[in-house]
């Protein structure tokens, strides 16, 4: 009898669980489902973006871009409704990743700072002004990691592993190590609306598929584009103060201001990983170009390839997480190092120069 | 007159090989799912590789290995490793990327062979406690139902190496959030089925089959309402393109030299993670159903095989914790029923192919987690929180199979186990009561320092000391040495008395002498001791 009611309570207990989660899953599901047809509020510059992009649900649909950069009258196939929800989701998932500007982050950013372990990291810092930087003259600015063009390029070859790696694939490692996070699932909304707003960029620009573009990824920049002095840290270390430290932080941990990031940390617990591309010390290529072409934000393209380089590869010494294939073990270390150095050196920077680390230009003495 | 003889011992013998065959099956249909899953999605080989590792690898180990309860064939760990060994050298599925995966299968299994010839590295493997094999079949158990829990969902496996907790936690979330409903059903209803008909004693062995039959209509059904296009339920695929053999030779040109050398230390850890489960997995399992098999063996078995198996398309074999886990719980310990197993997936994959490739991959997901959920038993983890060292080596090893990899959570449990046992011998339990210093366990390098502590301690309060060694076993040349010096210090006397606490040796002068009756005395109790411990 007790056996009976042993084998009956476990039959139970399983069938019971087995309903709870189905019941949870169609309750999620169902939320997933309302939040997707529910009306899309956007960041101002995802409006101001998708406005002059003329973004509307249609049979057809022109880009006065296009209509404006040629005077062709280029028309493509339109959106429904749904498409046009999922345009402005991806929009607002690149302008404001971590929600700031969000009501509720869970829901309207799919849980975006989930899969982000730091507080400030937004794809719009390295994707800049929304995925699609450009000069004033409205021309698409080279090396500026556009995403339309990336999309454009959508099943590219990995240089590094030989791996056909598709879009998706490709915002998977966005979020595992230039945002020091976790992988979503690839067939995640989070996943299918950026694509999908890349891919109405690269309509509204008239990218065709498989062409490669300027704007696309980073204009590397390799040791042999520079005079070959080698790359210094200490004149690194300078450059960094004299032209980065003022918005970026003394050591690079990034500003904030009224809740707002104002510049991103390229250190610390907010920065990417050692196991990005954008750390130097394994791609020395990628950030250099990085910086050239997009940094400062209104003079792109002023800095000699060799200071690129040079600040490159003094950001990169500084203390940064631990890669997800680095273990725990190292990753407690950096987390150790990037909670016990900080204060270190700011009171030993403080002691040198009586109290201002961030003014001294260090780099004019040496 | 031959004829009904034959008949009357097929008769006599029929329930028995009935059931083995049974079991055969329905371990063929558990690892089939496995096979290609490990190799396509771990490995980064097409799935025939697994498929012939679950055939022959399985086959040679069930010839070789004199063990009941032993079952090799494609595992996670080992998959894993070749997977992230040779992503460096070239691009999965082709063709340098396959060589270079029977090379490495290759170069593991002659390392294994050294571990077989040089009898002490064998020795080394057995340095694994019970409490760290528990806590690694635990870690896997939980592992293997988080690993499932994607293809469960109806949703792509996550395969970057990432943090296996987290990516748990994440995929559980994923499965709620965004998994196919189908999918999930498909999978419960699998789930429900098997835990019903495994209640029934007498349908146990089938349990697994109608979950799999159950899922599978249930899918189909699915298919036949709704249409294919919209369920997007993933099954097994076609598998028709298998052959009976695949003959291949492993890379060894001259323009792969440098990617050999550089895949090395991948070799050595496949072959060490390897026999470390099997050993591991063996010695538990053997145990479990009251035998024993001699676990170099098993290193022979499956050094041999993997020697072999490079040669014939397939990945390298080990012990599987999971699969000898349904052995045992099947209550089959054949080797016949193992066998039967490759032999079963052999004809499963020339003659059903068509019939495998519409099982629903959800339903698959379910039996494994069905299979993870087993491996947790209550009644063998119970006697480790006994003991609080035992307890804290069998947590240790238990969560570093979560936290860091099957292959550092053998080391880590290993260290702890070894160091456990020193730690123990180092502190012999020390007496003083009046004069008299009576030390049990073992007068070593370690243990010295404690013992010379209270001996000095003793000394300070004035008098003789008399040292018990009644029950010391061990005594190593350190030992002797300050034993002498003590000796020679007059203060102490030496006492033995193992016999019923009667006073056998009491020696007060000649340091280290002694009579000629006491030698005889202590070689009398030496051969009586050696006649006691024979008789265990």
């Amino acid at each position: 009898m007790s056996t009976f009611t042993g084998k009956l309570a476990r039959v139970v207990l399983v069938v019971l669980a087995s309903a709870g989660v189905y019941l949870v899953a169609t309750h999620q599901h169902g939320q997933r489902e309302s939040i997707r047809k529910a009306e899309v509020t956007l960041t101002p510059g995802c409006a101001d973006k998708l406005r002059r992009y003329g973004l509307a649900s249609g049979e057809r649909y022109q880009s006065p871009y296009v209509l404006h950069k040629t005077g062709a009258r280029i028309t493509a196939r339109g959106y429904s409704d749904e498409d046009v929800r999922a345009i402005q989701r991806g929009c607002n998932i690149i302008d404001d990743t971590q929600g700031r500007l969000a009501g509720d982050v869970g829901h309207e950013r799919w849980n975006t700072t989930r899969f982000i372990r730091g507080t400030q990291l937004s794809c719009d810092h390295c994707h800049q002004s929304i995925g699609d930087k450009q000069d004033a003259r409205g021309n698409p600015l080279k090396g500026s990691l556009s995403l339309g063009a990336s999309w454009a390029m959508a099943d590219m070859y990995d240089r590094f592993t030989g791996l056909l790696l598709p879009f998706e694939l490709r915002q998977m490692q966005c979020y595992i190590n230039s945002s020091n996070g976790y992988k979503p699932n690839i067939s995640d909304d989070l996943i299918r609306d950026v694509t999908a707003y890349s891919r109405f960029l690269s309509v509204a620009l008239d990218y065709k598929i498989g062409n490669h573009h300027d704007e696309q990824g980073v204009d590397e920049i390799p040791a042999s584009a520079t005079p070959k002095q080698g790359d210094d840290y200490v004149r690194g270390e300078a450059l960094y103060k004299q032209k980065c430290a003022r918005c970026h932080g003394p050591q690079a941990f990034g500003t904030e201001a009224d809740g707002r990031v104002v510049a991103p940390a390229l250190a610390g617990p907010n920065s990417w990983n050692a196991q990005s591309r954008n750390y130097f010390y394994y791609v020395s290529t990628i950030l250099p170009g990085f910086i050239c072409r997009n940094m400062p934000p209104g003079q792109e393209n002023t800095l000699p390839n060799q200071e690129c380089r040079d600040i490159a590869y003094y950001i990169s010494n500084l203390p940064r997480p631990a890669g997800d294939r680095q273990g725990p073990v190292v990753a407690l270390s950096h987390q150790v190092m990037m909670k016990v150095l900080p204060p270190l050196l700011r009171l030993t920077a403080a002691d040198r120069s009586g109290g201002v680390p961030v003014e001294r230009e260090s780099g004019r003495d040496r | 007159m031959r004829a009904p003889a034959l008949a009357g011992e097929f008769r006599k013998h029929w329930p028995e090989l009935n059931r083995n065959l049974v079991v055969g099956l329905t371990l063929a249909l558990v690892t089939l799912p496995q096979a290609v899953a490990f190799s396509v999605t771990l490995a980064g080989v097409p799935p025939h590789f697994g498929i012939y590792a679950a055939i022959w690898g399985v086959l040679f180990c069930s010839l070789l290995n004199p063990s009941r309860v032993f079952h090799g064939g494609p595992n996670t760990a080992m998959s894993a490793t070749i997977g992230v060994t040779l992503l460096p050298t070239s691009p999965p599925f082709g063709a340098e990327y396959m060589g270079l995966a029977l090379t490495l299968g290759l170069m593991a299994g002659m390392i294994q062979l050294l571990f077989y010839v040089v009898r002490p590295l064998g020795r080394m493997l057995d340095l694994i406690s019970e409490p760290v094999i528990n806590g690694m079949i635990c870690g896997i158990g939980l592992f293997l139902i988080f690993r499932s829990l994607t293809t469960f969902g109806g949703l792509p496996l996550n395969t970057e190496v990432e943090w296996p907790l987290w990516i748990a936690w994440q995929s559980f979330l994923a499965v709620l959030e965004i998994g196919n409903l189908h999918a999930i059903e498909v999978g419960l209803i699998t789930l429900i089925t098997c835990v019903v008909v495994q209640q029934f004693d007498r349908l146990r062995n089938w349990a697994i089959l109608s979950g799999i039959v159950a899922g599978t209509l249930y899918s189909h059904y699915l298919n036949v309402r709704l249409g294919a296009e919209n369920t997007l339920i993933e099954q097994i695929g076609n598998l028709s393109s298998i052959g009976f053999v695949f003959p291949s030779l492993p890379t060894f040109s001259q323009e792969a030299m440098p990617d050999l050398v550089a895949i090395l230390p991948g070799a050595l850890t496949l072959a060490l993670l390897g026999l470390f489960q099997t050993v591991a997995a063996m010695r538990r399992m053997n145990r479990k159903a009251g035998g024993f098999t001699d676990s170099r063996k098993a290193i022979f078995s499956d050094a041999v095989s993997n020697c072999l198996l490079p040669f014939l398309s397939s990945l390298p074999t080990c012990a599987s914790f999971n699969r000898m886990w349904l052995v045992h719980k099947l209550g089959t310990h054949s080797r016949v029923a193992i066998a039967s197993s490759a032999l079963w997936l052999l004809l499963l994959v020339l003659f059903l192919a068509n019939l495998i490739a519409v099982i629903p991959m959800p339903a698959m997901a379910g039996i494994i987690m069905l299979l993870g959920a087993n491996m947790i038993n209550w009644e063998d983890i119970k006697p480790h929180f006994q003991s609080r060292p035992e307890a804290m080596v069998f947590t240790a090893s238990f969560l570093s199979v979560l936290l860091l990899d099957l292959f550092e959570a053998v080391l880590v449990g290993a260290a702890l186990a070894i160091a456990y046992s020193k730690w123990e011998q180092a502190h012999p339990g020390i007496s003083l009561r009046g004069n008299v210093l009576k030390i049990r366990g073992n007068l070593y390098y370690g243990s010295l320092p404690v013992i010379e502590a209270t001996y000095h301690s003793a000394i300070a309060r004035g008098g003789d000391v008399v040292l018990d060694f009644s029950e010391c076993f061990y005594i190593d040349q350190e030992g002797i040495r300050w034993l002498a010096a003590v000796k020679a210090g007059q203060k102490a006397a030496f006492v033995d008395r193992r016999r019923g606490g009667q006073r056998r040796v009491v020696e007060r002068d000649g340091a280290g002498r002694r009579t000629e009756e006491s030698r005889r005395e202590t070689q009398r109790r030496r051969k009586q001791d050696r006649r006691r411990r024979s008789d265990f």
